[in-house]
This record gives C-alpha cells, structure tokens and sequence, in this order.
C-alpha cells in the first residue's frame, strides 16, 4: 500500500516538516536553554556589580593567563611532535597515539589525582623536586600543568590529522627546488594548514579555560593563585550566588565567542565564482 | 551565522538527537537519588570504639529477602540524611546503630560541605533529615521554613586542632611553627564552617600573646589551598601534600595513626556546634524522627563522643 493513498500528499509533507522543526527545535533548545536560564537569573546591575569583584577579576585574569601559556606550550612543543609523529613510521605508533588521546576521555578528576600522585612532593617525580626546593602541586604552575594534560589532545589530534592529510606533493616539490626541512615547513605545510592548527588551538584554549576537575584536585583552590573560573564557580555556587552566576556568564561569552571564531576558521575556502 | 551556530550544535550532538530523536528535554526524574558516598573513611575506624555500647545487631533479615532493595525510594523506613562531611569517618557507624536501634530502618548519607548541602537543599533537593556544622547555615534554612518547627536541636560540637602527616615533613612542634616560612598549610575556604571556625581560631591566636599581627600574615600567606569541605583539607595532610591543615578535633582522633596534632588552647578555639533537623517536604518523617531520636538518644551520643566529638 503505497503512503500517499492514506494521507493526501500536501498532508505528508506538512508532516514532515512539523517533524524536522519539531527536532530542531527540541534539540537546541535542550542545549541552549540551560545556558539561556544563566542569563534570565540575574540582572545587569547585578552581573556589573560582582564583575569588578576582586574575586571575579582574579579568577579571569589567572584563567586567561594560565590558558593563553598552556596553549603556547602546547602549540610550541605539539606542532613539531604532530609533525615528526605523522610523518614516522616507528614501532608503538598506535599505542603513542591512543595515549595521547587518553585524556579525551579520562575523567579529570582522575587526571588530577594521576598529577598529584606523580608530581606532588611525595610524588614519584615530586620528590625529587621537592629536594631542590621546586614546588609544584598547589602552585599557578600545577594549574598550567593540569591544562596542558586534558587540553591538549584537541590540538595534538588536529595537528595529526592535518599533517596526514596533507599532500605531500607541495613539499616535494619545495624539496627539489631545493629547500631546506624546515623551510619547507616553515613556508609550505604551517601556512597551507594554519586555518586547522588555529582551530584546533582554540579548541584547546577553551579546554584549558573550562578546565576544573584536575585543577581543583592537583593545584587546590586558592584566589589568585590557583582559583581559575571554574573553581571559582563552583566555590560561588555555594557561598555567593551572584559571583558564580557573573562568572559562569564571563564563561560562556568567552566559550560562544569560541566557538564562532573555530567556525569562521574551519569555514573552507571560498570558491572564487 | 548564528544559524550556522545551531546547525554545528546539531551536528556535534548528532548521537545525543540520534538517541532521544524529538523527544524534548527530558522531564527530569521527581526524586533525583542523593549521590552515595563513600564510607572509606569507615575502615579505619579507630580501636578505641566501644563495639559493647551497641545491642547485639539483630539484621532485618526478613526486610531484606522479602523486598528486592527498593534503596531510593523514599519510603517510610529509609532516611536521606545530607550530613556534614565532618561526620564522614563517624557515618557508617552512625548508620549501623540507628539500623539496629529501630530494625526496618535504613539511612542514607550524603556527606559534603555544609555550605554546599544547604545550596542543594535551597535547589530543591530532596531529603528527610539535615545534619549541619554551622548555626549560621541552620539559622539560614530555618528563616527559609525548610525544616519542621520544633525539630531543630543541637546534635554535638567540636572545637579545631592542627594536624601533620605523620612523617611531620615541616617539624612543626608548635602553633607559632606555622609561621615559618615555606610551611604548606590547608584549610577549608571560610564558606565551609570548619574554615569559619579556622578563621576565629587564627583571628583568636593573633590577638594573643606570642603570636600578633605578624605572626597571623606568615600563617595566611602559608596557606596553599582553601578546600571546599573538611576531609579534604585531611585528605591533603594524609596524601603529605601539606605539612599542616586545620580541621575538626573529631578528624584527628579518627585517624590519630594518620596524623599528628598540635592542639589549639579551648580559651582561643572555636566551637562550632552540629544542629540536626526534620526537613519539612520530607515523606517520611517518623523514620526520619526516629533517626534524630537515635543521633540525640544515649547510644548516638557515645558513638559520636567515641570519634572524638565534643558532647553538648
């Protein structure tokens, strides 16, 4: 029995597009209004005023540094290892590439603890630096740490993908007419797959900036030092309202403006007409 | 652009709409269950613990086989108690006299920092009884008509003390000891009514003699962390990560082989005094008058006083 023959054909297509709206619209608003009821609890008067709380601008300020130097890190030292590792054939290739992908996925309150038991000063590695007087648990620096160990997966995996998918006949080319590695790299592969590295960065930048459970648990939660956003979020939610609504506001500006700058970099190219 | 937004949000929740496909956001649950918590604090009950103060357990077998564990469903008979973390170690000893003071009976806990218990209750969250460390908490939520009138009693006390790990990697011997430079110390963030109490004892100190101004900046800039409960701020000493943390008396004698202590003088500690309350939406309130009967009766009492607990 053919459809049709039920539902008059002006009816179907009604009903089809009542479905799809109706999906949509279920869908985005099952994501977007919680973020939307942040902004319907408090008043303007109300967010400007806990805005130029000391808390809140110490909390934004250790956050956007401590990400902006994680990030840094991690494009210095994970351009040239995504680079070297796509480019390499070596035994345990696969196992190097599911253990970076591991924080993706470990909970990080679990990665906090993994720091804490390695660099904390009874640490396996802690312990020795703790005998030439560097601290490391409970510093700015633990925060760095624990950010570059969950963000920064979503930058090495772009990287990969970027240098494996890349034709190599650019660079061979470049080769013969005589250029260095480097230079080859340096002018060829980094400008031709810089739009993916930077999305991939700001992926990770806005990683870092979320960044709570490793941190809470590995740098401890101290304003100014160690108490980035999320921390103090958390601790807002339950001694000052108003301060963890500002906060939780500041971050998702910050996280939308995320997002739309990795959709105008992975946007492709315009086709001339 | 901003449907372009939408359109990625769609896509990046591709499983998510593949899973509910049209169902709108989903009617969350009445009775959300309170997050279990872990009693591994339990195992290390301390010797001292007078196994004779209880009845002999007389296990509700019956209760047990006949009913497949209905463990949240709020039926008379079982209690959710949001309790103070402070009474993590001491809880399931808690739970295993109440049970067999009134067999049938069970009680749930769902141990975090006060100041964060009382922001779910205020949330909405469901629960029979609330066991606070703070007055200034148990004031808030009975100005908020959260708890059953009458039923708001002081349930015990505790007064702060100092605690090192054992090992004592800073050789701190005394309260002015904190003030040395490069000493890591923990406390709970002053939300936390054990960081309300830290903070008088260290006002307190700074005004006597010995100690001062200087002394009280040393010992603040010393501070590495302000945790958000008190077994945290234990949980830092234990692990060594710290050499000094300020929490309840009650910790220390729970795990005095975990720690060392440098007492803090009565006539510059602080008392922070537990409150126990029937909450008023609660379905089951006889079972959750018992529990409160239990906790202030003899036996409740002694328990609490055997994990160091200050009676009233």
């Amino acid at each position: 029995m053919k459809p049709s023959s039920l539902i008059p054909e002006q009816y179907r297509r009604l009903l089809l597009y009542a479905g799809a709206v109706f999906l949509v619209l279920s869908v985005t608003l099952y994501l977007a209004l919680p973020v939307a009821a942040l902004f319907f609890r408090t008043t303007p008067e109300l967010f400007w005023a806990s805005l130029s709380d000391p808390l809140v601008i110490s909390a934004l300020w250790l956050s956007l540094t401590t990400s902006a130097i994680s990030l840094f890190i991690v494009i210095l030292v994970g351009t040239p290892f995504a680079y070297v590792h796509s480019r390499s054939v070596y035994p345990g290739k696969v196992l190097v590439d599911t253990l970076i992908d591991l924080p993706l996925v470990l909970p990080p309150a679990v990665a906090g603890f993994a720091l804490l038991v390695l660099y904390g000063r009874m640490g396996l590695i802690g312990q020795y630096f703790r005998m030439l007087g560097i601290p490391i648990a409970f510093t700015t620096l633990a925060v760095i740490m624990a950010q570059i160990f969950v963000a920064s997966p979503f930058y090495l995996r772009q990287a990969k993908s970027l240098f494996e998918q890349f034709d190599r006949s650019y660079e061979h080319t470049a080769r013969t007419l005589g250029a260095t590695p480097l230079r080859t790299f340096l002018t060829i592969t980094l400008p031709l797959t810089a739009g993916g590295l930077v999305s991939g960065a700001v992926m990770t930048f806005g990683r870092a900036l979320g960044e709570f459970g490793a941190t809470i648990m590995f740098a401890g939660n101290l304003p100014g030092v160690t108490q980035t956003m999320p921390l103090a979020v958390y601790v807002g939610m339950e001694s000052n309202f108003n301060l963890g609504l500002t906060i939780s506001i500041l971050l998702v500006i910050i996280s939308f403006l995320i997002m739309i700058a990795v959709r105008i970099l992975t946007k492709p190219e315009v086709p001339h007409a | 652009m901003i449907i372009g937004i939408v359109i990625s949000l769609l896509l990046a929740t591709a499983c998510i709409a593949g899973c509910t496909s049209g169902t709108p956001a989903p009617a969350t649950t009445s009775a959300t269950p309170a997050p279990a918590t872990s009693p591994a604090v339990a195992e290390t009950a301390p010797p001292t613990l007078i196994e004779t103060a209880l009845p002999t357990p007389a296990a509700p077998e019956a209760k047990a086989t006949s009913t497949p564990k209905p463990v949240y469903t709020y039926s008379e008979g079982n209690v959710v108690a949001y309790t103070a973390a402070s009474l993590s170690g001491v809880s399931p000893k808690l739970a295993e006299g109440f049970e067999t003071m009134y067999p049938g009976h069970k009680v749930v806990f769902n141990l975090a920092g006060t100041q964060a218990l009382k922001t779910q209750v205020q949330n909405g969250a469901y629960c029979d009884v609330f066991i606070s460390a703070s007055n200034a908490y148990t004031n808030e939520l009975t100005k908020g008509n959260y708890f059953v009138p009458g039923t708001v009693k002081p349930l015990t006390s505790n007064y702060v003390i100092v605690i090192l790990p054992k090992n004592n990697p800073a050789g701190i011997t005394s309260l002015s000891d904190l003030a040395k430079p490069g000493v890591k110390i923990a406390v709970a963030d002053k939300s936390v009514p054990v960081g309300t109490a830290t903070t008088a004892v260290i006002g307190n100190l700074a005004k006597s003699a010995g100690y001062g101004k200087e002394w009280n900046s040393s010992v603040t800039s010393n501070i590495v962390t302000y945790e958000t409960s008190e077994p945290a701020v234990a949980g830092k000493v234990e692990l060594g990560e710290v050499d000094a943390g300020f929490v309840y008396e009650s910790t220390y004698i729970a795990g005095k082989d975990k720690y060392v202590a440098i007492s803090v003088p009565r006539a510059v500690n602080y008392l922070q005094t537990y409150t126990i309350a029937v909450m008023k939406d609660s379905t089951s309130k006889g079972a959750a008058s018992d529990f409160e009967t239990f906790m202030l009766s003899a036996n409740g009492q002694q328990i609490l006083k055997d994990y160091g607990f200050s009676p009233l």
